[in-house]
Order: C-alpha cells, then structure tokens, then sequence
C-alpha cells in the first residue's frame, strides 16, 4: 500500500475530498488558481519590501556607526573646546574620535582654481579611506584631497597643491563615499589641524565599531556633556537608518495588505465553488448520512476539500514566489541568492499559511449548511 | 417472535403555508427478523414518509417508533444517526452511489469514518456475493443498472443491519434484472434473518414477500 492510500485509509475525509476535487478538474483549477494567485502576491510583494529595504541599506552604507557632536549654537556655545574634546574621549570607550575645525578656504593647483571646504584634523585615518595614496595614521604636514576636488584640480598623490596661499604635498586622494557622511569628504581637502585657524573645534566626529556601540556613546556623551546646560547637539545618522527601516516596515504592511486583498477574492471564489458542489452533491450527502455518516464527518469532509484547495495552492504559489523573488533579486540586487533569506521565508510561511487558513475559513459556510441538511431533504427527487 | 422494528399510533403532520396535510394517519406497523413486508399504494399515500419514519430519518409528529424493542422516537440526531448505521439498511430506487468512488469503496463508504479495519474484506466478500466479484474497481458509470443496485445492496449490507428498506428497488430496472434483485433480497433475508420491508408499485414484489401492507392516503388499510 502506497504511504498517498495509507493516507487515504487512516483519514478517509481527505479520500473523499480528493475524490470530489476530481469530479470538475477546470472548476477545481480556477480555485486553486485564486490561492495561487493569492499567496503569490502576499509573499512577493513582501519579498519586494525585503529587496527594497537592501537596496536602500546598501545605498546608505554603514552610516549608522558614526555620530557628530556640534557646538548648541542657541546656548551661545560657539565651537567645542579642548575640554570638551576630551570628556568625549573619555565617554567613548569604543571608537575613534575625530576633533575637526572647518573652513571654506581657495584651493588651487597652477593655473586651476576652485573654492573648496577645507577640514582641519589630527587622524583622518580613523572615517576617512584612500582611494589612491595612503593615509597617514597622524596628519602633519600632507594633505587629502577629496575623489570631486581631486577631478576638478586633475591632482593625484605626488602633486602639489595651494590652500589659501599654504603649499601642501597630496598624499592621498579619498575615496569617494557612497552614503550618508557627516563630514563629507568629495568636495573637500583635509589639512593638518593647527592649519585651520581658530583654537576650538566646529564638530567631532566619532566613528564607533557598531550601531550599538555609536548610541552607547551618543548616550554617554549626552549626560557627560549636557549635564549642567545643553551644550552640545548630538547628532546620529541611526536615528536616520532607524526611520528608513521603520519606512520600509510600513510600506512592506501596505504592500502585503494590497496582496491580501487578492487572497479575499480567492476565498471568495473558494466559498463559490464550495457551495455550488456541495449544492450539486445534496443527495450524495444526504446518502451519506443516512447510511450513517454523522454531521461531524460531513463537516470534516468539506473542509478537507477546502483545506485541500488551499494547500495546493499555496504549496504551488510559494515555488512560483520564490521564483519571482530570483528574479527581482537579480534585477534590482544584482544577487538572486538574497533571496533564500530568513525574512523571505517568513513572508512565504506567512502567504501560504494565509492561503490555508482562507481556504478552510471559506469551507466553513459550505460544510456547515451541507451538514445541518435533513437528509430527508436532500434525498427527495 | 418479537418485532424488529415497530410504529405504534404515528402521526405525521406537515405544515405547507398554513395548510396542515397529514401524510400519515394513525400507522400501526411492524416487521419480525426475516419478514419481508412490501408497502404499496398510489403515489402521494406517503410511503416515502413511512419509509423514512422507519429508517430514523425523520420524526413522527406524534406516536412512537420502537426499534428492537427501544424507544428510539425522540433521539438526537446523533444518536439516530449511530443507530441508522448499526440496525438499518438503505436501498433506493436510483442507487445513488458516489459516482468518484469505485464498487469497492461505494460498498465501504458506511464504514469509512469510524476504524473498522475487517470493512475492506467484508465489502469485497458482499460484492462476490452479489456477482460482483470482478467489478470490484469500476465505477458507478462503468456498471449497468442491475450492477448498481447490486452494488447499493452490498453497501446497505456492509453494516451487517437487521433491516432494510428499499424505496422502490426494481423501479428502475427492467423485469428481468428485478428479479434477480429481489432473488438476493429473498436470499438475504432468509440466510441473515434480516427484516426487508420494500415501498413499491411493482406488483412481481408480492410473488417474493411475506405479506403486503396497502397505504392509501396515510391509513393503513
């Protein structure tokens, strides 16, 4: 005996009801079809939120690592001081901090010229990449050119270049930053610290292991520094990332609520079909019960064939959503294989359990009315 | 010998729109193991009604149903339902066998939710009774109609009852197949001990039974 007959035999409401799926096969496909359709919505589209949300992560980089203290210009506090500096350095037990003073100063290499921000900073090394050149662990005397003032000026690492009347070596030229910076390095050039005049600093910058060691930070920094009066803002670009992602939440529930719309409609048609065979199947149903079949069983019977709908369904739009979610992965990522992630997997549980539960929850109406006909009812001709 | 099922003083009543019409006028009826007992009478004297009264499917609106010598008038449905698949045996004039399931699981479908692991066996033993040994696969479609109500007699049998009803059993068969119809009957009854009471026109019926009840306008004659 077959493991599909020992089935059979120890659940005989599931025989029945795959007996009667059978009867009108186009009828029973156009159901199946509706779930299909159904669950294939619900998980691609909340497959499409996943890939999405990727996409938008890898735009932004690892912003959430850094955070940028800057004078509380509505206290009347003008630039950070050493003092300050230091209490930041002590509250932040993990991560680099970077003092930086800024000016917007000439730049110029012979006869180009061009108007660039210039960042004055001890250890560039600690947010800052070099594309060409290297950069130094201590900034003394060189400068780093930005990847867009490097373009403009046509300046490589070797080159000489002129900021405000002072000649600098190049040593590095940076390397372009995709995302979000605070201290964004394109357009700029970095010069040793005491080069840029002034004795305070306009912000520092800490650049942290983590998302969770930056907030531990900005949270340490804050009671350090604010304690007495606001005297620093603390800016942290997780605040920002926590936004996207809490976007990217939202717009997922939308796109999986539109998707479950089309799963009503295919409970709907189940409940539809239902009806009009257990209709059809009156007098069947009611030999079935004087033979004594109770109304119990009646009601199971049918919601098998429901339940049965369902999973075939569901089973067939999952395959079919994976797929889907290949493809948009391709496209947009570039990387199909993003899709055999966790959260996808949630989301194609979810559709095909959705699918099920629509399906048997449509069997319901249908089970129950062809159960409670007496069968006396259903066996006059 | 004690009655296998019994009527005493049953009514039915039915109301169509505010007009009473009784089917059924005062019946005394009953039936001993072995007996077989035809009902006959015009259409609309309501046999059918009596036949389902008999076989628990419906209720009498006043009187009693006694089977096997128990109260079974006012059961729940449950109950008549158990009772129907433990005493009572159903046969119809147009079979009604589930055209997806093939002789074999047609004859098991009494048994089919409840564990009865010996119902295959016994299935395939009654078709062999019944000549159908080598049709034991095929569906109703493919079995002419003979064959069907052959195959509706196995599975009023599967349950091994103590009385079958038949409403109209050779109705739709021709003279010849009818009788080998009412041949089994008169077999089974006479090597189960099983009461046969049969509602019919067919008036070959009165050569095979033991004795013939009129109904005519819900009396018994």
């Amino acid at each position: 005996m077959s493991p599909l007959d020992d089935l059979f035999r120890r659940v005989p409401a599931l025989l029945m009801a795959r007996r009667n799926l059978s009867r009108n096969r186009i009828r029973t496909s156009l159901a199946v079809l509706g779930i299909i359709i159904g669950v294939l919505a619900i998980a691609s589209l909340g497959m499409f939120g996943t890939t999405l949300r990727a996409g938008a992560t890898q735009q932004l980089g690892d912003i959430g690592n850094e955070i940028s203290i800057s004078p509380n210009l509505q206290e009347g506090v003008e630039e950070l001081t050493d003092r300050d500096v230091d209490q930041i350095r002590r509250a932040v037990t993990d991560g680099s901090v970077v003092p930086v003073r800024s000016e917007t100063l000439r730049v110029g290499r012979g006869d180009r010229q061009t108007v660039a921000t210039v960042y004055g900073m001890e250890n560039p090394g600690a947010i800052y990449e070099a594309e060409d050149g290297r950069v130094p662990d201590r900034l003394r005397k060189d400068a780093l050119v930005g990847s867009g003032t490097a373009t403009l000026l046509d300046v490589e690492p070797g080159n000489t270049i002129s900021v405000d009347g002072r000649t600098y070596r190049v040593s590095a030229v940076l390397a372009q930053q995709q995302g979000l910076s605070l201290v964004n390095p394109n357009n700029a050039v970095v010069v040793p610290l005491d080069d840029v005049n002034g004795t305070g600093y306009s912000q520092v910058v800490v650049n942290a292991e983590s998302g969770q060691a930056a907030n531990e930070s900005a949270v340490a920094i804050r009671e350090s520094l604010n304690d007495r009066e606001e005297r620093v803002s603390v800016f942290e670009l997780q605040t920002i990332t926590s936004g996207i992602n809490q976007f990217f939440g939202i717009l997922n529930t939308f796109l999986i609520g539109i998707g479950s719309i089309s799963l009503v409609v295919a409970g709907v048609s189940i409940l539809n079909v239902m009806l009009m065979s257990t209709i059809e199947r009156r007098q069947e149903i009611g030999v079935l019960r004087a033979v004594g079949v109770q109304r119990g069983d009646v009601v199971r019977m049918i919601l098998a064939e429901a339940g049965l709908l369902g999973v075939t369904g569901g089973l067939i739009g999952a395959v079919l959503a994976v797929g889907a979610g290949v493809v948009l992965n391709a496209v947009v990522l570039n990387d199909p294989l993003s899709t055999f992630q966790a959260a996808n997997f949630v989301y194609i549980f979810l559709a095909v359990v959705f699918g099920v539960g629509t399906s048997v929850l449509s069997g319901l109406y249908p089970a129950w009315k062809a159960a409670n006909e007496r069968p006396v009812e259903a066996l006059r001709k | 010998m004690s009655n296998i099922i019994e009527l005493r003083d049953v009514w039915k009543r039915y109301d169509t729109g505010g007009e009473v019409v009784e089917a059924l006028k005062d019946v005394h009826f009953h039936a001993e193991p072995g007996e077989f007992v035809s009902v006959m009478g015009p259409s609309g004297s309501g046999k059918s009604t009596m036949l389902n009264v008999l076989g628990l499917l419906d209720t009498p609106s006043e009187g009693t149903v006694l089977l096997d010598g128990q109260d079974v008038t006012d059961l729940s449905d449950r109950e008549m339902t158990t009772q129907r698949k433990r005493f009572i045996g159903f046969i119809f004039q147009s079979f009604h066998l589930i055209p997806t399931l093939s002789a074999l699981e047609n004859v098991e479908v009494p048994t089919l939710f409840g564990d009865d692991p010996t119902a295959r066996d016994r299935a395939t033993e009654l078709l062999e009774r019944v000549g159908l040994g080598d049709r034991l696969d095929h569906r109703p479609d493919q079995l002419s109609g003979g064959q069907k109500q052959r195959v509706a007699i196995a599975r009023a049998l599967i349950n091994e009852p103590q009385i079958l009803l038949a409403d109209e059993p050779t109705g739709n068969l021709d003279q010849e197949t009818g009788r080998s119809v009412l041949d089994l009957f008169d077999e089974i009854r006479r090597e189960d001990d099983v009461a046969v009471i049969a509602v019919t026109h067919d008036p070959q019926l009165s050569n095979y039974t033991d004795r013939t009840v009129e109904l005519i306008d819900g009396r018994i004659q």
